[in-house]
């Protein structure tokens, strides 16, 4: 298996004046990589960088230093229609306001594959109509996006992620606003989509359960450094945790998938105290 | 049915009713003309010198074409201003740009440029150079290092009109008596005949301009995923933001040189045609040509009859009869989402 | 001989009968106009023309006026193309007109352009002094034909314009000041008849020398220069009030030489602001204003 995407020495810094409130922030030398055909998880808390890491992977900011690559190839080198033929994004949040119907929204996602175009051709109807499917949105299809409840909105923009027939497909936070039942479906998504069609998944989250069942490995972001990236039983241990975190942690193991489990070491009573 | 399909019937439907309107435009006037004598004159079977021929083919006609290229120029700006800022508030005139001609007309007015043979180029050369300043000046004050930011795009909008205005009140309140009167029927906007040299430049940056939007109606429609998404599916957000902005200012400078400023058409028409035909830039903007001319065409034949023999300013009826079909359109808002 | 005079008929009898009666004159502002001549279907856009035309006795020959056209009473039966800034061009045009009379001074360069477009005789007047007017009259009486009644009604005019001056000879200038419009000020200036009209009533306009025709001005300046007579415009017309001067407002200014000799006039000088036949009537009535004792 050869590496889809790799991050060569990659350094980034968002000019102080842009993010007002925020301390300048670094990632310094992040090198990895991700291998076709694997479910990867990007964690870490909450400013380590991993909205970012996905920004420098679409190409939305420019490293300071150090490369992306995709395929082997710069992504500095492809040009954006190309890009987005490869890599598509499952963002945070629905965009809004979108005053355009569940279809128009995933048809959207055929515009890498045909820019040129006016109209999308019946080929586009048919493969939007297909990820639509895949996601269950299919009967949805007609309603404006905003009618929808949270997690119909979710799958949506899956649909339309999944229509771009993308060969990555990073999604960001893709359970912050679902309910369990949600979460749980849309792991089983991820996974169906991921061994039925191959696709390679990158994800970002701070749910460390999700990414600990879904992810074949986890890269875990600290400080804007590389803590530690390897498959999950590796990476979520209590001291490399807490070192990151900054708080302490239990690690279990799941009595179902045997994958760990990550829960916070509720401090008690007398130890609750400012800047412990 | 298919997207191409829908456009098709749409602007079959639109184009038919603009004809029905523009017939109806020939025939109703002032002069009284009966419309055995209107139909010889379209036919050119009237001598040259007759009045029919006159009222028909000199004033009435070039009026009946500068209303629908007005019109129709003024609808596709919304459109583009509303797909740009993704306000369906936006309106031509909210970008400050008819200020700005507005401005450059008022001046030119005052300082008499006389009864010379310039002065024919000169008034629509003054309002086209204020209507670039105001552009340029908007397009300053909201490019930010790395591209054009929309929020600061419409406040520097909304000031720098408000800058171009209150500069014409100055003006205004200086003037002369004898020359106020003028100044004032310009600003309230009128379709005026138009010689057929200007009218074809008139059509000739109207349809380009719309060309310009129409071509990036699909990636317009993408710019609502959110500019960073835009990016990500592989739309040159700035680029396109620029040419629409660019485009917009050109067909809104446009209008304001040939006809002087007139509002709503740009609010009123694409609001109108989303109730119809959904959010989808792609019918709109083809349909926002031709539903605009349709739109002031009514209008002004409206304007040029109501009080006959006087004439009322087409401004006047976009503004006395916009406003209430707006907030009717505003109060149906099931399909329109703000 | 008679081939040399055949030669010289064959080459004269074309220059004299030439095309149709047609006339070439230049009109105020310099422009060629050419127009039948006399003009038989005359739409007139400026009042005080129109004014001018009935005073000659052609107005058989005016097919059109505008709103403004109020004088004299007959003027109503003539149809109306709309207002000044605005006539309604396709009415104009069915009125079939050979000759439009039109001012730079009121009505808009742009419908000026568009009669030219349409390849209709426009002839600019433009008149300020008491000797335009004259001349004004004397061009609407070739345009018309009606030379004959040109120096009758302007010999008249002249008379009584010299009779004023002389009556208020003897007596010293007031200062005069007339407000056109009171809020905002507005005022007779260097290029308005009215500036004129004052000064050979007797008087000396405050605002002589300022702005254009009817500049606006400031009541502090304008009380600076203590105006000993003030005329204030009455623009009401019979029933309406709108327009009514209203001196309270003045009788405040206690230190303006004017309010405390109790010189506060107000007189209906509408047809001070037309330069027609009028002129004569509105400045008798001002130099009444300003030196009664000369009229006694």
């Amino acid at each position: 298996m050869s590496a889809l995407v790799e991050f060569a020495d990659v350094a980034f810094g968002y000019p102080r004046s842009e993010r007002p409130g925020e301390r300048g922030f670094q990632l310094e030398s992040v090198s990895f990589a991700v291998e076709a055909g694997e479910v990867f998880g990007v964690i870490g808390p909450n400013s380590a960088g991993k909205t970012t890491l996905l920004r420098l992977l679409t190409r939305v900011l420019t490293p300071a230093r150090g490369e992306v690559r995709l395929d082997g190839r710069p992504i500095r080198q492809l040009a954006h229609a190309e890009l987005a033929r490869q890599v598509a994004v499952v963002p945070q949040d629905a965009p809004r306001p979108f005053p355009f119907s569940v279809e128009q929204l995933v048809l959207m996602g055929r515009y890498p594959h045909g820019p040129g175009r006016f109209f999308e051709s019946r080929e586009d109807v048919v493969l939007a109509r297909a990820a639509m499917a895949a996601t269950g949105v299919l009967d949805l299809a007609a309603l404006p996006l905003e009618q929808l409840a949270g997690g119909e909105r979710q799958r949506a923009m899956l649909a339309r992620a999944l229509a771009q027939q993308p060969r990555l497909l990073v999604l960001d936070e893709p359970t912050s606003h679902l309910d369990l039942r949600y979460q749980a479906e849309t792991a089983a998504l991820l996974r169906r989509v991921n061994v039925e069609r191959g696709m390679t998944v990158l994800l970002v989250s701070h749910d460390l359960d999700l990414a600990a069942e879904v992810c074949d490995r986890l890269l875990l972001l600290g400080g804007g450094r590389v803590a530690r990236v390897g498959p999950p039983a590796d990476v979520l241990r209590p001291e490399t945790l807490e070192d990151v975190f900054g708080c302490a942690v239990v690690v279990d193991v799941s009595p179902v998938s045997g994958r760990p489990v990550v829960r916070v070491a509720w401090p008690s009573g007398a130890s609750l105290q400012p800047g412990r | 049915m298919s997207g191409g399909r829908r456009l098709a019937l749409a602007l079959g439907v639109l184009g038919f009713v603009l004809l029905a309107v523009a017939a109806a435009a020939l025939f109703v006037g002032s002069a009284g003309l009966s419309p055995g004598a209107v139909a010889r004159a379209l036919a050119g079977r009237a001598g040259p010198e007759s009045v029919e021929a006159i009222v028909t083919l000199q004033l009435r006609l070039p009026r009946v074409l500068a209303a629908m290229l007005a019109g129709g120029a003024l609808a596709v700006a919304g459109v583009a201003f509303q797909g740009l800022t993704r306000n369906p508030l936006a309106e031509p005139s909210i970008l400050g740009v008819s200020s700005g001609a507005a401005f450059g007309v008022v001046l030119a007015q005052i300082f008499g440029l006389g009864l010379s043979a310039l002065e024919a180029l000169g008034v629509a050369t003054f309002a086209f150079a204020g209507a670039l300043l105001a552009a340029a000046a908007v397009y300053v004050i909201a490019a930010v290092p790395g591209g054009l930011s929309i929020q600061t795009l419409l406040l520097g909008g909304v000031i720098v009109g408000v800058f171009f205005t209150s500069a014409i009140t100055v003006l205004i309140s200086i003037v002369d008596f004898n020359r106020l009167g003028g100044v004032v029927h310009w600003l309230l906007g009128n379709l005026a005949p138009i010689p057929a040299g200007s009218l074809a430049l008139f059509a000739l940056l109207a349809l380009t301009g719309s060309w310009l939007v129409l071509r990036h109606a699909r990636e317009l429609n993408l710019l609502a995923l959110g500019e960073e998404a835009a990016v990500q599916l592989g739309v040159d957000a700035e680029r396109l933001k620029r040419r629409i902005f660019l485009a917009a200012a050109l067909l809104t400078g446009t209008v304001v040189a040939f006809t002087g400023p007139i509002g709503f058409v740009g609010l009123v028409v694409p609001h109108a045609l989303r109730g119809l035909l959904g959010q989808d830039n792609r019918l709109l903007v083809p349909t926002a040509l031709v539903a605009g001319g349709i739109f002031l065409l009514a209008a002004d034949t409206l304007a040029r009859n109501v009080v006959a023999p006087a004439e009322l300013s087409v401004g006047v009826i976009t503004s006395f009869c916009g406003a209430p079909f707006f907030v009717y359109l505003l109060r149906t808002r099931s399909r329109i989402s703000l | 001989m008679t081939r040399r005079l055949a030669l010289l008929a064959v080459l004269i009898v074309p220059l004299t009968a030439g095309p149709a009666e047609t006339l070439s004159v230049r009109d105020m502002l310099g422009r060629d106009v050419t127009l039948p001549r006399p003009a038989a279907r005359i739409v007139s856009l400026v009042p005080s023309v129109t004014e001018i035309v009935f005073a000659l006795g052609a107005e058989e020959r005016l097919v059109g006026r505008t709103d403004f056209c109020d004088h004299p009473p007959a003027v109503r039966a003539k149809p109306s193309v709309g207002g000044m800034v605005n006539p309604n061009l396709e009415t104009l045009v069915a009125l079939k007109p050979d000759l439009v009379i039109a001012t730079d001074e009121g009505n808009l360069e742009e419908t000026v352009r568009q009669l030219r477009r349409l390849r209709i005789p426009t002839y600019l007047v433009h008149a300020n002094r008491i000797a335009e007017t004259v001349d004004l009259i004397a061009r609407v009486g070739e345009l018309t034909g009606r030379q004959a009644a040109v120096a009758k009604l302007t010999g008249e005019m002249l008379r009584r314009v010299a009779a004023v001056r002389r009556a208020v000879a003897p007596f010293p200038r007031p200062r005069v000041l007339y407000v056109l419009w009171p809020e905002p000020l507005i005022v007779p200036g260097r290029s308005s008849i009215l500036t004129e009209l004052i000064e050979v009533a007797g008087g000396t306009s405050i605002t002589a020398g300022d702005g254009d025709a009817y500049p606006r001005f400031s009541l502090e300046a304008a009380v600076a220069r203590a105006p000993e007579v003030i005329i204030l415009a009455d623009h009401s017309t019979g029933s309406s009030t709108a327009g009514r001067p209203m001196p309270e407002q003045w009788q405040r200014l206690a230190s303006v030489p004017a309010i405390r000799a109790g010189r506060l006039h107000s007189a209906d000088l509408s047809v001070l602001h037309r330069y027609g036949p009028r002129v004569p009537d509105g400045l008798e009535t001002l130099a009444r204003i300003i030196h009664p004792a000369a009229f006694r």
